[in-house]
């Protein structure tokens, strides 16, 4: 039996492993009080006749540590006392906790699962990721080959991408401030995001703003503030929202087309040759897409000479400008 | 491992157990891919927890229970009670969203193009989860022809060899064992073994020109390897530079910075090192970032940067 000494610390796994154990076994849910006074962790610091009020804050914290991991947490109202904070009830519902009998993985199966969880190098979905393995791992299915060190990795650059990902998963409202290609200031936008879609290598988020009806990209890299995650809610909209995001990019990107002549053999020649979708109309003269002006003027104006872009004009006077700001930042 | 992955550890360890009636803590720790110690822990805490039960006060009944003889004395676990969990827990809707994605970004690769496999697990990891999965989304795009070529040196344990241009210019033939590919936004990396440099290097994809796959057997294996975190292998003959950069944008220059740069910020600007093999390297990058960076120090190294910027701005006149 555990042990009854007030001063024995419980390790926090421990305190909610076992509130977890406790609402999964109970039919009718536990009231607040009850949790406090007998789950192993929050009774060795229960005061029968004081003020419990510290004890409360970290049942708070915990029911959300444990929401977060995907534990369906339910409140259920007394009947007879359907106002009253004390009489609420919390119980975990095995139907919404165990994953459905009817999912099952194969060992081949198992190996995609386990090559998918490494694609994430670091940050959040890393995490996230290794948690869904140990799940995946408690079916007891052996992968049937191991995973090899060779394995593709995706790093995500972006700042903004860790907290978008996070208010994401709440559907909660963001706050950023966005620098609008041609926009000399950046300007603050509120905004409910429905989706993080990777176009062409690069992060944006679909989302729309409050009481519109009209939806917008934003780029990852154009969000110059930190992301700002608000205590407001949206309901989500019905749909493939991620799906329609890629394609509405897809469509920009295949209508934004470039003329650039490269230095023969040149660094240059050699990458946008093997960029996706580069025509070569006649030698030394390719024929680009690009989904964001500015972004594209950047990547260019890093070849200096061995690029000269033909047209459009606006392209070809943002590159001969960045290099131009370039030559002034490195003057004397 | 932080409390939330220890938890989700208890709960998926509970049915695996419920599931093998007897098992060494070896093999649980092979499957979970812990550490024995880790699992003898867990087990240790999980046969000593339960429910309050009907007494309020834990009684046997009431608890886990193991075989603790054949634990102590065989390292075996069989559990000989169980309470409250029967089967494994749901996916989160991030996690769910998490492999989703990683999924998507697997099937954009040529050897792991059955996109009937990667739909099913989609549909299942959904239906799965404990809310609908937030939508990330990895576009499937086609990919370099190289990719197909380094996975198949690697299943069939030979090396690669391909023409490659450094970053002054040369291109030299170059032998490699590929140890990993991995990408940062548009830009696709072969880590891997350089037999012509007898190091690890770091390879853009898309700088590789007539890649043939060898008969030469593979002399380093990914398990064999060591990679560091960045992507860029550091070297005594590096130079280092002192740029100025946005903040907003310091985290892409993350793979130039070394540990334990000089580090100062400003209104906005931030002050630091990068390294490189050389200043050739350093003018595209720091091109490639007009007005978001610049270089302060040294001389010459400002000098080639704007002689290449001068070069591409004089194409234009």
């Amino acid at each position: 039996m555990p042990s009854e000494s007030p001063s024995a610390k419980v390790p926090v796994e421990e305190r909610l492993f076992s509130l977890v154990l406790a609402l999964l076994a109970t039919e009718n849910g536990l009231t607040k009080t009850e949790i406090l006074s007998t789950v192993q962790g929050y009774r060795q610091s229960f005061d029968r006749s004081g003020d419990n009020a510290n004890l409360e804050r970290k049942f708070e914290r915990d029911k959300d540590d444990i929401r977060e991991l995907g534990v369906p947490l339910e409140t259920v109202a007394s009947p007879g006392d359907p106002g009253n904070n004390q009489n609420l009830r919390y119980r975990i519902p095995r139907g919404a906790y165990e994953l459905p009998t009817e999912i099952s993985f194969s060992a081949e199966e198992t190996t995609l699962l386990n090559l998918a969880a490494m694609v994430w190098r670091e940050g959040s979905l890393s995490a996230e990721s290794r948690r869904a393995l140990l799940k995946l791992r408690s079916l007891g299915v052996t992968a049937d080959e191991p995973v090899i060190g060779y394995a593709p990795r995706l790093r995500v650059r972006d700042a903004a991408f860790e907290p978008l990902n996070a208010a994401l998963g709440r559907n909660a409202l963001v706050r950023f401030a966005y620098l609008k290609p041609g926009e000399a200031e950046s300007r603050v936008r509120t905004v409910a995001p429905l989706a993080l879609v990777q176009h062409q290598g690069r992060w944006h988020l679909y989302a729309e703003e409050p009481g519109a009806t009209v939806r917008k990209t934003f780029l990852l890299r154009r969000i110059v503030s930190s992301v700002v995650t608000t205590g407001t809610t949206f309901e989500l909209p019905e749909g493939d929202l991620s799906a329609i995001a890629l394609r509405e990019l897809e469509e920009i990107w295949n209508r934004n087309t470039a003329v650039v002549e490269v230095e023969p053999g040149s660094d240059a020649s050699t990458r946008l040759h093997k960029r996706r979708g580069t025509v070569e109309s006649t030698p030394g003269s390719l024929e680009l897409h690009y989904s964001d002006a500015n972004i594209f003027a950047d990547e260019l104006a890093g070849f200096g000479p061995e690029v000269l872009v033909i047209s459009p004009d606006s392209l070809r006077d943002a590159v001969r400008s960045r290099l131009e700001t370039t030559v002034a930042d490195h003057g004397n | 491992m932080q409390a939330a992955d220890k938890l989700t550890f208890l709960l998926s360890l509970v049915p695996y157990l419920i599931e093998r009636d007897r098992v060494s803590v070896a093999e649980a720790a092979e499957h979970f891919a812990v550490k024995p110690e880790l699992i003898r822990d867990a087990v240790r805490l999980i046969a000593v927890s339960g429910v309050p039960g009907e007494t309020n006060t834990y009684q046997s009944e009431d608890l886990f229970d193991i075989a603790w003889d054949d634990f102590e004395d065989n390292d075996f676990i069989t559990l000989t009670n169980q309470v409250a969990i029967d089967d494994s827990p749901r996916f989160s809707a991030r996690e769910a969203s998490a492999l989703i994605a990683g999924l998507q970004y697997l099937s954009s690769l040529p050897e792991n193009a059955d996109r009937a496999a990667v739909a099913s697990l989609t549909s299942k990891l959904s239906r799965g989860a404990s809310a609908v999965p937030s939508q990330v989304a990895v576009e499937g795009s086609e990919t370099d022809a190289t990719l197909a070529l380094i996975r198949e040196s690697v299943t069939r344990g030979v090396q690669i060899e391909f023409d490659y241009r450094g970053s002054v210019g040369e291109t030299e033939r170059r032998r490699v064992d590929p140890l990993r590919v991995e990408s940062v936004d548009a830009d696709w990396y072969l880590r891997g073994w350089c037999h012509l440099r007898e190091a690890v290097r770091t390879f853009r994809l898309d700088r590789i020109e007539n890649p043939v796959v060898t008969d030469e057997p593979l002399s380093k294996a990914a398990t064999d390897v060591q990679l560091p975190d960045t992507l860029f292998e550091a070297s005594p003959d590096d130079l280092v530079v002192t740029i100025d950069v946005a903040a907003a944008a310091e985290q892409l220059l993350g793979d130039y910075i070394p540990d334990g740069a000089q580090r100062s910020e400003k209104d906005g600007r931030v002050r630091t090192n990068v390294r490189v093999s050389h200043y050739h390297g350093l003018k595209r990058l720091i091109a490639s970032m007009p007005g978001v960076a610049y270089v302060v120090d040294p001389p010459e190294a400002r000098a080639v940067v704007e002689e290449w910027a001068a070069a591409g701005a004089a194409r234009y006149r």
